[in-house]
């Protein structure tokens, strides 16, 4: 009997995506502190009456305890930690939330702990609760998602030869992985990068997630800037992550 | 698959295609399409008549984008009914479930679906656009958002009141809180500040 796995996991978990399946219930996808990203089903959830759907939606932090199924885990108990209500009360945060959710959801492997990225995660949310500003918050999340998953950008030197960095225009490539010097640069793709845009993500890098917020630049900087790490992001976990769309068109409207 | 190869090819079909239904599995397809190849022809008559005729005479009605014989529809042509009020809902089950209330009086707009980010459901896939000409149109007072209290019917929410907002129109929404019959010890924080917030005096 020693070696039995438990047949319950008590653990906390940010709820990334909730896809309906049968009649009721629901596929919920979760980051959990105990074991990273977890598939698990919650039984009745659609019913109005369902006693745990609250705790259970989309960017929202629960305890919950979960039973060991065949295929799937089965949520048991769910207890809301934090909601994040003033963010889901703004239409720009709820965006940026979702679209880190989906990007977490792409860099998290299967059932392994992901400390770092939980813990990214949950900052992000508490401070677009807290009221920062969205898109600076998610351009933090990118750079940061990229170092807890392993792909690091280098911003500070080449990426390719590690040299020091001239303070003029250079190629960023996200197939290199991060800023080219003039001599690495030849034959590489990429899209060239002011000095200032160089020197906002290099603060990104090193700063907390609220002072960096708190940075105001010019628009064609932040364009830039977003545009490279867009481009890492699709990247590094090569995928076209589905709700970038629709932050784009809530850029679009006035 | 000695199951396949006993199973005659027009019944294969026919669970081929029943299996594609919405929340019909491959055993629920297989006992149907038994069902309905043992029934009396005239059962299997009747259902595929039904869903020709269903094809054909129903569409989407040019004001309110529900699904109709007529166009516009009863609802929209009825005289009776207060033109100035939208109620904005997912699906036409939803302009079922509110004329079951029996006292709303107003008009609808179907959206067929609701905004859902991480599944690449955007406003341009939902009947949006159709909603903001009906306002930018005139003579609309209110919009009345009646979606799921989800995080994604919030967004559309959310958002149609961003598009729909500078045409001056009033938009609301229905109100939010505990169920009848529900326990307040296992009620969420969210549904809890919601029933809060919109607490009415006695």
């Amino acid at each position: 009997m020693a070696g039995r796995p438990p047949r319950t996991i008590a653990t906390e978990a940010i709820v990334l995506r909730r896809r309906p399946i049968g009649e009721a219930d629901a596929v919920l996808t979760l980051l959990t502190l105990a074991e990273g990203r977890v598939d698990a089903v919650a039984r009745g959830i659609r019913k109005p009456q369902a006693k745990l759907r609250g705790h259970l939606e989309p960017v929202t932090r629960s305890r919950l305890m979960l039973a060991r199924g065949r295929s799937l885990d089965v949520v048991a108990q769910a207890e809301t930690v934090d909601a994040y209500l003033s963010l889901k009360g703004d239409l720009d945060a709820l965006a940026v939330a979702l679209y880190c959710c989906e990007l977490t959801e792409l860099a998290a492997p299967a059932q392994t702990p992901q400390l770092e990225l939980f813990h990214l995660l949950a900052n992000l949310l508490s401070a677009l609760d807290a009221g920062v500003r969205p898109a600076s918050a998610a351009r933090y999340f990118e750079l940061h998602l990229l170092s807890a998953a392993g792909y690091e950008l280098q911003v500070a030197c080449c990426a390719s030869c590690g040299s020091e960095l001239a303070e003029a225009e250079s190629l960023f490539s996200a197939a290199a992985g991060g800023i080219l010097c003039p001599s690495c640069r030849a034959g590489a793709t990429g899209r060239l990068l002011s000095v200032r845009a160089q020197k906002v993500l290099r603060y990104c890098g090193r700063s907390g997630l609220e002072e960096f917020c708190a940075l105001r630049m010019p628009t064609e900087t932040d364009a830039e800037v977003r545009a490279a790490l867009g481009e890492a992001v699709r990247t590094a976990l090569d995928a076209e992550p589905r709700a970038a769309k629709f932050l784009d068109q809530l850029g679009e409207r006035p | 698959m000695p199951e396949t190869s006993a199973t005659p090819e027009p019944i294969l079909r026919l669970v081929e295609a029943l299996h594609r239904l919405p929340g019909i599995g491959p055993k629920s397809a297989q006992r149907l399409a038994y069902h309905l190849v043992r029934a009396a022809p005239h059962e299997a008559e009747g259902l595929a008549r039904a869903l020709l005729e269903a094809r054909e005479r129903i569409r989407y009605c040019s004001r309110c984008v529900n699904l109709t014989e007529r166009d516009p529809c009863a609802i929209c042509a009825d005289p009776r009914r207060d033109q100035a009020t939208i109620c904005v809902v997912e699906q036409p089950l939803d302009v079922v479930a509110v004329e079951r209330s029996g006292i709303y009086r107003g008009v609808y707009h179907v959206l067929h679906g609701i905004l859902n980010p991480m599944e690449g459901i955007g406003p341009e896939h939902l009947h949006i656009d159709a909603l903001v000409a009906r306002v930018a149109a005139g003579d609309v007072r209110e919009v009345i958002m009646a979606t799921n209290p989800s995080l994604e019917g919030e967004a559309t929410v959310m958002y149609v009141q961003r598009v729909v907002a500078p045409h001056g129109v009033r938009v609301t929404r229905l109100a939010r809180g505990l169920p009848s019959g529900a326990d307040l010890e296992y009620a969420d924080t969210v549904t809890l500040a919601r029933a809060l917030e919109g607490r009415q005096e006695l």
